[in-house]
């Protein structure tokens, strides 16, 4: 079974720092992907900061992947959307009675853009970091445990939904159940194999839950980590800085659209 | 330590006992054996000794059940956690699935417990040599075999050092080396740290071999309990569906004798 995470294992220093460094970092594209002006920025930005970053981490094929697969579709939806309705003077061409524009287009691809900053900065906080240890992070700082709990283990072990899936279906098509023809009939015949699916999660939740009193979850001692995370007074103030950035960019935009 | 009188348990909405008056004493430092068919009560016997029956599962109680001395209705699973440990039959809804390696899976209980850190690493190198699995110590707990997530599962448990053990069948997907480690893990713990070890198992060669005392269970009544030897070698284990150890029935098909053998070097001499 695989666990449902993301996370890419290398030996690097974007992977060795400070999940809330990191953490502070994807707030920063956040705050950029929404207040950056146009298009050449949230370019720079991508180009300039997150993909050497990507690079440090030693992550460049699988981030460039990732933002392809994703954005892609976006990028190439958008456009046409954009520029066929969001209207414009300079026209490139038109089919029948729709013009498409270059400001259209234009504002399609800075929408795709502004995408593909915050899911970098996601990207490069999930693909370096643990989930584990992001929760770490945050529950030392003060974040509920339980809630950390029913997140992670949610991104863990939703795979576990699909190798289940797949055993059910595996199961009926040995007892003769024929899923591969029609959509129609895919439709119905997979039905027999909801009842097993959620009856079986249902039974592991109580499972899971027993097994977790089992491990004292529910103790009243105050919880401890047998990890350190790895801290500097550097990152402290790198963390700082960011989230002043992120927080000036945002209170910049706001102002700048008060006007 | 753990005691029960005439105790029956009712899962909710269900008009069956699980387990119909059943009266047993354990005492600290026993290991014990529990045997009995497919729905004969075992797992929950286990929850009823473990505190889980009545505090998770709500149902029906009758009869006593005290832990200490105290009504084990009136304690807290949270303390009773640190005391009482629980293996799961099912290995893989055991992994917490919060933790990103082997190592700081067996952690995740003792961060519960809120241990410093130079105890939880002396104890987890321990519970990883005593079920034998210290070269998965940075692995994924899921990537890796049934077996292995059973003796990651008990290691788990193990490292929380708890003074009563209850297992539910957990070696079921274990090989004969992996059952070896954990009957000898188990044992060395009894006559070390004085442990109590409750196990319920259908590997009867082995329970033969190293409990002290086995408890026979078949529609949740109690139906035999004393010595392995008095236990298991009885005609009644075949009604019960329990079966027999292969010294038993080895030496059934060979000999014409009242006593029958349960474990390997009672057969030698009885066959001799
Ligand atoms: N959660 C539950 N709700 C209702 N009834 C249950 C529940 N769990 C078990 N039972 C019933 O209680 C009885 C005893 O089940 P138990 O699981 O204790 O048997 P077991 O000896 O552990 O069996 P196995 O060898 O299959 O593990 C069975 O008749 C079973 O159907
Ligand atoms: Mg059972």
């Amino acid at each position: 079974m695989r666990g449902g995470s993301i996370y890419i294992e290398r030996s690097s220093g974007l992977h060795r720092l400070h999940p809330l460094t990191k953490v502070a970092l994807t707030a920063l594209c956040f705050a950029s992907a929404a207040a950056l002006p146009g298009l050449p920025w949230l370019l720079a930005l991508f180009v300039g900061l997150l993909l050497p970053l990507a690079i440090w981490g030693r992550l460049t094929g699988a981030f460039l992947k990732a933002c392809l697969l994703v954005v892609g579709p976006f990028v190439l939806s958008l456009t046409i959307i954009q520029g066929f309705f969001s209207g414009g003077e300079t026209v490139l061409f038109n089919l029948g009675r729709f013009v498409f524009t270059q400001e259209g287009l234009l504002a399609g691809l800075t929408f795709a853009a502004r995408l593909l900053v915050a899911l970098g900065g996601t990207l490069l906080l999930m693909q370096s970091t643990p989930q584990p240890h992001l929760m770490q992070a945050l529950t030392e700082r003060g974040f509920p445990p339980r809630i950390a709990y029913v997140v992670l283990t949610a991104i863990q072990i939703f795979p576990s939904f699909q190798d289940r899936a797949q055993v059910i279906m595996d199961a009926q098509q040995a007892r003769g159940l024929e899923l591969q023809s029609g959509l129609l009939n895919r439709a119905r015949l997979l039905l027999p194999m909801v009842g097993p699916l959620i009856l079986g999660s249902v039974m592991d939740v109580s499972e899971r839950a027993m097994a977790l009193e089992a491990r004292a979850f529910s103790s009243p001692a105050r919880k401890t980590s047998l990890n350190t995370l790895a801290d500097s007074l550097l990152q402290r103030a790198l963390r700082w800085l960011l989230a002043l950035a992120a927080a000036a960019l945002l209170l910049w935009r706001l102002w700048s659209a008060l006007q | 330590m753990i005691e029960l009188k005439k105790f029956s348990y009712w899962y909710p909405g269900t008009e069956q006992s699980a387990l119909d008056r059943v009266s047993l004493s354990i005492a600290e430092g026993e290991f014990i054996g529990i045997v009995g068919a497919n729905g004969a009560g075992k797992s929950t016997l286990c929850y009823a000794l473990s505190g889980f029956v009545p505090h998770f599962y709500n149902g029906e109680t009758e009869g006593q059940h005290t832990f200490n001395g105290q009504d084990m209705a009136s304690l807290d699973l949270g303390q009773l956690a640190g005391q009482v440990g629980l293996v799961f039959q099912n290995p893989f809804n055991q992994i917490s699935g919060a933790r990103f390696t082997v190592r700081e899976e067996i952690a995740f209980g003792l961060e519960n417990l809120g241990l410093p850190q130079n105890e939880m690493r002396a104890r987890i190198d321990e519970a990883l040599e005593l079920v034998n699995i210290q070269d998965l110590a940075e692995r994924s707990p899921f990537s890796v075999s049934g077996g292995q997530q059973q003796r990651i599962a008990i290691a788990s448990i193990l490292a929380m050092q708890p003074r009563v053990l209850v297992l539910d069948e957990p070696t079921s997907q274990l090989d004969p080396d992996g059952t070896r480690d954990v009957f000898t893990a188990l044992s060395k713990l009894v006559s070390t740290r004085k442990i109590t070890v409750i196990l319920a198992e259908h590997k009867l060669e082995w329970l033969a071999t190293f409990c002290d005392r086995v408890v026979a269970l078949g529609g949740g009544k109690l139906r035999a309990e004393g010595s392995p030897q008095a236990v298991l070698s009885s005609e009644q284990m075949l009604r019960l569906g329990v079966g027999r150890t292969q010294y038993s029935e080895a030496a059934a098909r060979l000999l014409r004798t009242k006593q029958l053998p349960v474990t390997l070097e009672q057969a030698r001499k009885a066959l001799k």
